[in-house]
């Protein structure tokens, strides 16, 4: 992307935008597309009180579920292909949406010191950043 | 067991899962939002629909994640935050340069327009700039079009926003003192974090957004008594290459605490005023957090 | 044999019993342990044991359960079913560990291999049969491992139990060739029967012996390999076969201890934060590196998209 590209992102992608269930993997997985996840993973997925378990690859799993914190909205972003296009511009649309997600750590169980679940602290600070200040 | 394989670089990555401020769907006369580039090249923003909001992005990065979204596997393990992001900060920079240069009241379209960055001049156009310009400038008498620089105007606009930070802080039990932070240890939520604690941590993310030379006169403002440049002085960089974890990014809030005067200044400044109005809530019990009555958010 | 409880969740490990004969909890006891599908790629393994009072090693001998390995299938149902009939005097005990459970244990991060996952299953067996009231005076295992050992071990873990451990021992000692016949009947029976959680619709299920080389075993993992999951929960992940085949036909998968991976990666991490701490911006504003309350969450700004 150069410099001063702009990347439009288009909203009207979001009316035919399905929920779906998103999870983070604690392992990068060399491949972007197609793949049988509810019928390999979420088959085989146990629940109890305190956390979810599952194995992939042969390895154990150990997750829970979090919610996209209030006032926000989990959004799964896609580059419209510019066929070739010389514009600099770019686009981006909504493919997906969700307002939860599962992580997954390897073998160790979930705790609010995940990473990720102290991420989820960034919105309500930037608010607290960025807000309008009263005279 | 057989070899290991390679990573091969990610290189043509075209999906993103993003947590966007829920805002960022409403469209505004059939206009999209923009992610676009601004004098912080260092960022990606967004411009709202209509360019009424500006948002700051930011992503969850750890090695080895990848998603499942749907059906699908998306190699790229990161996460997105799309926040909303005060435009002011972004039009100080241009504010305090024109300021230096001019010392007059300038039209602020003047000021904020950069060839580098042409999207800056959209900040204009965020409902907030304009509103809230005075927090930062003065307004030329009898005309709105016409401001100036104001140090004075900044560091008390600077100072809401670091009190605004430790009610955040404390209300999401952030721990912000100075103990050892890593993995392998667990994290302690201690109510004990004392408001020094608190100013440093919230000074340090406030200068996140703002030129370090304005830091240092913001932490001088917030607490007047630190006179002696020695303690004001950023450690060397050598402390921050030693093993012990100095957080980066408070070299410069960092003071000895032995040098710091612990006893109470004759007189209070306002901003510790404030805060020793905000800290109290900090020694009530957490589930006062929770509670509407001892609510310590301000609105 | 009822393997409903298995089967309502065949992720995991198991316990089935016989009940425990009122004579086992009178009379000095002997009991046997072996174990059936420790080498396959497929399905569980079984850990059996079983137990009679040393008076009645006679009347196990003519039940002729000796020597199960020459035994073919029918046969050795047939000899189960003699096994349940003598449960006056005969007692039993399995430990089912599924695929599932022996590929996490192998491959998790601090390694927990299959003489370790072995041994700990037949003591827990022979535990459970003391604890049941068991009069417990002799015990033969077959080997896992170096033999002399392993019944040290054993003969430390029960003081005041007479510990025999041999290779082979399911042909030399009747007591452990009837455990060896339970744990090859329930093995028998849930690789038959195996439930497939995962939602595949009709799945071959004519997968041969389950050994790395019958050819039928081999087809059937070229025929179920997913490119992205690998393998359903029956097929044991820590086996090599089953790795070289994902290694040459599914993605790639990276976790953070993979051992070069691992590497490779802390040293990048190390490279990046060393870097940021000394590149200032193109615009020369000041190195800014990022407040703990980011870095602490793993958050930095994104450049472009």
């Amino acid at each position: 992307m150069t410099c001063h590209g702009v990347t439009r992102l288009h909203l009207s992608s979001l009316k035919r935008a399905e929920k779906v269930p998103v999870h983070l993997m604690p392992c990068e997985i060399e491949h972007n597309g197609l793949a049988q996840v509810s019928q390999y993973f979420t088959a085989t997925t146990k629940e109890n009180k305190k956390e979810k378990t599952v194995s992939f690859r042969g390895r154990g799993l150990k997750g829970q579920e979090i919610s996209c914190p209030q006032g926000y909205t989990g959004l799964v972003l896609k580059e419209v292909d510019r066929h070739g296009s010389d514009q600099e511009d770019r686009t981006v649309k909504v493919t997906s949406v969700f307002d939860k997600l599962t992580y997954w750590n390897l073998e160790t169980p979930p705790t609010s010191d995940d990473t990720v679940v102290m991420a989820m602290d960034w919105p309500e600070l930037a608010e607290a950043i960025h807000g309008t200040v009263e005279d | 067991m057989a070899a290991k394989k390679k990573r091969t670089p990610n290189t043509h990555n075209d999906s993103w899962v993003v947590i966007a401020a829920s805002a960022v769907e409403t469209q505004k006369h059939d206009c999209d939002p923009d992610f676009v580039k601004l004098r912080n090249p260092s960022t990606l923003y967004m411009l709202g629909a209509g360019d009424v909001q500006l948002y700051e992005v930011k992503a969850f990065e750890e090695d080895f994640h990848s998603w499942f979204v749907g059906q699908t596997v998306q190699r790229d393990g990161k996460l997105l935050f799309v926040t909303q992001m005060d435009p002011l900060y972004l039009i100080l920079p241009y504010m305090i340069k024109s300021g230096q240069e001019q010392g007059k009241f300038q039209p602020v379209d003047q000021v904020v327009k950069d060839d580098e960055f042409p999207a800056s001049s959209r900040l204009l156009s965020c409902t907030r700039s304009l509103t809230s310009l005075h927090h930062i400038a003065e307004g030329k008498v009898g005309s709105l079009k016409f401001h100036r620089y104001s140090q004075e105007r900044t560091l008390n606009w600077l100072q809401k926003k670091v009190e605004r930070t430790i009610v955040a802080l404390k209300k999401k039990h952030i721990c912000v003192g100075e103990g050892v932070k890593s993995t392998t240890y667990v994290r302690v939520k201690t109510e004990s974090d004392n408001q020094e604690d608190y100013l440093r941590y919230a000074h340090g993310l406030i200068s996140e957004y703002i030129s370090e030379e304005l830091s240092k006169a913001l932490l001088k403002h917030l607490l007047p008594e630190l006179k002696s440049a020695k303690e004001t002085e950023p450690p060397s960089k050598k402390r921050k290459l030693s093993d012990k974890p100095v957080e980066a990014g408070e070299d410069y809030t960092k003071f000895n605490s032995g040098d710091f005067a612990r006893k109470p200044p004759k007189k209070m400044t306002a901003a510790q005023k404030t805060l020793a109005k905000v800290d109290k809530s900090g020694m009530k019990p957490m589930s006062s957090f929770f509670s509407p009555k001892t609510k310590a958010e301000k609105k | 044999m009822d393997l409903k409880q298995f089967e309502a969740d065949n992720s995991g490990s198991c316990r089935l019993a016989s009940r425990i004969p009122d004579v086992c909890r009178t009379e000095d006891c002997c009991l046997g342990v072996d174990e059936a599908g420790r080498g396959p790629v497929l399905g569980p393994m079984v850990y059996g044991i079983c137990f009679c009072p040393v008076s009645k090693k006679e009347e196990l001998k003519d039940l002729k359960v000796a020597d199960s390995k020459t035994l073919n299938e029918a046969e050795r149902e047939n000899l189960f079913q003699k096994l349940d009939e003598a449960q006056s005097y005969v007692g039993w005990a399995l430990q089912i560990l599924s695929p599932n459970m022996i590929s996490t244990s192998m491959l998790q991060r601090t390694k927990y291999n299959l003489n370790a996952l072995s041994h700990d299953t037949a003591i827990c067996l022979i535990q459970y049969a003391l604890d049941s009231g068991v009069q417990l005076k002799e015990v033969y295992v077959d080997t896992v491992g170096p033999a002399e050992k392993y019944e040290k071990k054993l003969s430390q873990l029960f003081p005041g139990i007479q510990v025999t451990v041999r290779p082979k021992a399911d042909s030399l000692f009747p007591v452990v060739s009837a455990a060896s016949i339970c744990a090859k009947v329930a093995r028998d029976h849930v690789v038959k029967g195996w439930n497939f959680a995962e939602d595949l619709g009709e799945i071959d299920t004519d997968y041969g012996s389950g050994y790395p080389n019958d050819p039928k075993t081999k087809e059937w993992l070229l025929k179920y390999l997913d490119p992205v999951f690998g393998y359903p929960q029956f097929v044991r992940f820590s086996w090599s076969t089953a790795q070289t085949l994902m290694d040459s036909k599914a993605a790639p998968v990276h976790w953070d201890d993979d051992e070069e991976d691992g590497e490779k990666a802390a040293q990048q991490q190390n490279n990046r934060s060393m870097l940021s701490y000394f590149s200032a911006s193109a615009e020369g504003d000041r190195a800014q590196p990022t407040h703990r309350f980011f870095s602490e969450r793993r958050l930095k700004s994104l450049k472009s998209l």
